[in-house]
C-alpha cells in the first residue's frame, strides 16, 4: 500500500517565559492509504501537539517547528505558507476534535458550519453544497436531516454533535483524518458509536486516520497500528497485535499494566511512580528511565536508538540490546496484554 | 414571542408606575416652592392665589391623584415657568437635539469600541493591543465635559475647524457627539477585546481553522458574532450614561435639548417639568433593556424564545 504521510524527525518547540518546552523531540512515522494509526500516551506526552503540527495548527508565534519534514503525498508541509496550509486544512487532512460540547460554534446553523468547507474547497454553489451537507449528516447518522441542517448545536445532544463534527471534517473526502480523542467527553454507549461510525465511513471511503487515545480498548478495536508516545518520542511502534501481546518498552508494559479489564477487576491496577519529565530541560539518556523500575546504567546515560523487533515492530529501550539482560513483562501485565486486546476487538 | 412580549409590557407598565410615584414624592420632598423665590414681588395673597391655582394647597395624596389620572389620559399638566405652555409642547421642543446627540454618539461610540477592542484583539501583546488599551483607560476614566472642554479649546478655537457651540446644522454635532461617545466606546473596547480573546482561544474557532477557513472570516463570521453577546450586554447601563452625560454635554456647548431644559426645571421647582422628563427618561429606559434583551436572541440562538413554549 502506498504511503500518504511520512514524517520525519518532527520536532515542536513552544517558547514560553520559563524557557522553551519541547514538547515533540523527534517525531518518525507514516501512514499508509487507508490504515489507522493510533497514538497513545499521557497527558502531556506530544500526541496531540503532534497532530496539531500536521494540520499546521501549532499556535504561533509561541509554537515552532524547528527541523523535522511532513511529507504529505511528497510535498513537505512544514514549507508551506499559511495560505497554502489553508488549502491542505479541511479539504486534504481534517481534524475531529475531543469536545463535541464546545467545538461547535454556538451562534451558527450545523448547516452553514458543514457548507462553509464545501463552498471554500470544491467551490460549490450554495445549492449542491446545501444537497451535500444533507448526504453528510444521512451519511454520520443524523436522523431528519431535512429539519436538523437548521438546527444550533445546543439543540444537539453530545453524540450528535459530535458526528456533527465527524460530518464537518469529511466534507471534502479528506485522505487523512485526524482524530483527536474523539471519544474522551463521550459516555460509554455513544463512545461505541461514534467509533463503529468511524470504521464504517473509513470502509467506505477509504480514508486514512490518525486516531489519538489514552484508551487502550479503543486502539485494539479500531486501529492498525499503534504509536506509543513518551515525552514527546515514539517510545514503540508496532501493529496492534505486536504491542498487545508482544510489548517490548517498559513505559508500554506500565500502560498496559495500569488498564483495568473485565477479569482484573479484583486485581490492583499497576501505576507508573513518578511523573513525566520536564520537557523544558528534558533530561540525559533515556526520558523513562527515572521511572522505569527495568533501566539499565546506559539508560541514564544515553538514548536509545529504535531496535527493530520485525519489520513493523519498533521499540526504543535499551533492554532490547544483545547485550541487555532478558526481561519478560510482569504477570499482571501479561494476563491485562489479552484481557484488554480481546475485549477490545470484541466490541467491533 | 408574542406572549413574552406582552409580558414584558406589563411588567414595563409596573416599572414606570413605580418610578412615577417614587419620583413624585421625592420632588415634593425637595426644599422650595415654584412662587416663593421672586425677590419678595409676590404678596402672600398672590402666592396663595397662585398655589391654588396649580392646586398646590391640596393635600399630597390628592395631588398626586390628580396628576396619576392627568397622566393616564395623556395629560401631563402645564409648566409654572414658561407661560403655563403644556409640558408636552415643551418636551417636543427639545428632544429632537438630545435625541439626535444621543443616537449619533451610540452609535458611533460603539461601533468604533467593537472595531478597536477587535484590532486590540487580534494584534495581542503589540504595542497596537497596549494603545487601545490606553485609550480605554482614558476614556473610562476622564469625564466627558474635561473632553469638551479640550476639543473647545483646540479644534474650535486654536484650529478654527468646527464651532465652539450652538446647534445650527451637521457640523455643529461634530465636537459634542466626540465628547460623548468617548465613554461609550472605552467600554466597548474593553469588552470586546476581552471576549475575542476569550473566543479566539475557544475549540470551534480551532475547528473553524481546521476547516481551512480565512483568517479574515474567522475573525468577523465566527469570533466576532460570539464575542458580541456580552458587549450588547453593557448597551443598556450605557445608554443611560449617555442620557445623563448629555446633561452636561448640552450645557457646555449650549445645545438646546433636553437636558438643559431638565436641570433649569430642578433648579426652579417646576414641578410638572421635572416629572415630564423623568418619565421620558424613565420610558427610554425600560424600552432600551426590552431592545438589549430582544437583540440578545438575535445575536445568539442559545437564548432566543421559542413560538408557543414558555
Amino acid at each position: 500500500m502506498e504511503t500518504i504521510l511520512d514524517v520525519k524527525n518532527l520536532h515542536v518547540t513552544f517558547d514560553t517565559y520559563g524557557g522553551s518546552v519541547q514538547a515533540v523531540r523527534g517525531v518518525n512515522f507514516s501512514l499508509k492509504k487507508g490504515e489507522t494509526l493510533a497514538i497513545v500516551g499521557e497527558s502531556g506526552s506530544g500526541k496531540s501537539v503532534t497532530t496539531k503540527a500536521l494540520m499546521g495548527l501549532v499556535a504561533k508565534p509561541s509554537g515552532r517547528i524547528p527541523q523535522g519534514e511532513i511529507l504529505f503525498n511528497g510535498k513537505d508541509l512544514v514549507q508551506l505558507s499559511d495560505k497554502e496550509m489553508q488549502k491542505v486544512r479541511g479539504k486534504e487532512m481534517s481534524m475531529i476534535f475531543q469536545d463535541p460540547m464546545t467545538s461547535l460554534n454556538p451562534t451558527m446553523k450545523i448547516g452553514k458550519q458543514i457548507m462553509e468547507g464545501l463552498i471554500l474547497h470544491q467551490k460549490l454553489s450554495k445549492q449542491a453544497a446545501t444537497k451535500r451537507a444533507l448526504e453528510l449528516l444521512e451519511l454520520v447518522g443524523i436522523p431528519e436531516p431535512q429539519k436538523r441542517i437548521n438546527q444550533y448545536p445546543h439543540q444537539f445532544s453530545g453524540g450528535m454533535r459530535q458526528r456533527v463534527v465527524i460530518a464537518i471534517a469529511l466534507a471534502c473526502n479528506p485522505q487523512v483524518l485526524i482524530a483527536d480523542e474523539p471519544t474522551t467527553a463521550l459516555d460509554v454507549t455513544i463512545q461505541a458509536q461514534i467509533i463503529e461510525l468511524m470504521k464504517d465511513i473509513q470502509a467506505k471511503m477509504g480514508t486514512s486516520i490518525i486516531f489519538i487515545t489514552h484508551d487502550l480498548g479503543v486502539v485494539a478495536n479500531i486501529a492498525d497500528r499503534v504509536a506509543v508516545m513518551y515525552a514527546g518520542k515514539i517510545v514503540e511502534v508496532g501493529t496492534v497485535d505486536e504491542v498487545f501481546y508482544n510489548p517490548k518498552h517498559p513505559y508500554t508494559w506500565g500502560l498496559l499494566g495500569s488498564m483495568p479489564t473485565v477479569d482484573s477487576a479484583d486485581e490492583k491496577l499497576v501505576a507508573i511512580p513518578g511523573t513525566p519529565p520536564d520537557l523544558i530541560h528534558p533530561p540525559k539518556g533515556d526520558a523513562f528511565a527515572a521511572r522505569n523500575e527495568y533501566a539499565l546504567a546506559v539508560d541514564f546515560e544515553e538514548e536509545p536508538p529504535l531496535f527493530k523487533v520485525s519489520d513493523t515492530h519498533y521499540a526504543a529501550t535499551w533492554l532490547l540490546h544483545e547485550d541487555a539482560p532478558k526481561i519478560e513483562p510482569p504477570q499482571a501485565v501479561k494476563r491485562r496484554m489479552k484481557g484488554i486486546a480481546a475485549e477490545g476487538r470484541e466490541q467491533s | 414571542m408574542r406572549k413574552y412580549l406582552f409580558q414584558r409590557i406589563i411588567y414595563m407598565l409596573i416599572t414606570l408606575f413605580i418610578i412615577v410615584t417614587a419620583t413624585f414624592f421625592l420632588m415634593k420632598m425637595m426644599p422650595g416652592s415654584p412662587f416663593n423665590n421672586l425677590g419678595g414681588k409676590m404678596t402672600d395673597e398672590q402666592r396663595v392665589l397662585l398655589e391654588a391655582k396649580y392646586g398646590l394647597d391640596q393635600p399630597l395624596p390628592v395631588q398626586y391623584f390628580k396628576y396619576m389620572t392627568g397622566m393616564v389620559q395623556g395629560d401631563f399638566g402645564v409648566s409654572f415657568q414658561y407661560n403655563n405652555r403644556p409640558v408636552t409642547d415643551i418636551i417636543l421642543d427639545r428632544i429632537g437635539p438630545s435625541a439626535h446627540l444621543g443616537a449619533q454618539a451610540l452609535i458611533i461610540g460603539s461601533i468604533l469600541g467593537v472595531i478597536l477592542g477587535m484590532i486590540a484583539a487580534i494584534k495581542h501583546n503589540t504595542w497596537i493591543d497596549y494603545g487601545s488599551n490606553i485609550i480605554a483607560v482614558l476614556g473610562i476614566s476622564i469625564p466627558s465635559f474635561v473632553f469638551a472642554g479640550l476639543l473647545q479649546y483646540y479644534l474650535a478655537v486654536k484650529l478654527q475647524l468646527f464651532p465652539v457651540s450652538f446647534w445650527e446644522g451637521p457640523i455643529y454635532t461634530v465636537l459634542p457627539t466626540i465628547a460623548l461617545m468617548i465613554f461609550p466606546m472605552a467600554i466597548c473596547a474593553r469588552f470586546m477585546r476581552t471576549e475575542m480573546l476569550e473566543v479566539l482561544g475557544s475549540d470551534y474557532i480551532e475547528l473553524a481553522r481546521a476547516k481551512g477557513v480565512k483568517n479574515s472570516s474567522i475573525m468577523f463570521r465566527h469570533a466576532m458574532r460570539n464575542a458580541l453577546i456580552p458587549v450588547v450586554t453593557v448597551l443598556g447601563p450605557m445608554t443611560v450614561s449617555l442620557m445623563t452625560g448629555t446633561l452636561v454635554i448640552e450645557q457646555i456647548f449650549a445645545i438646546p435639548g433636553i437636558g438643559e431644559q431638565f436641570v433649569l426645571s430642578i433648579s426652579t421647582s417646576d414641578y410638572p417639568v421635572i416629572m415630564g422628563t423623568t418619565i421620558l427618561f424613565a420610558v427610554l429606559f425600560v424600552v432600551v433593556i426590552l431592545i438589549v434583551d430582544l437583540l440578545y436572541g438575535l445575536i445568539d440562538p442559545r437564548i432566543r424564545l421559542q413560538g408557543g413554549k414558555n
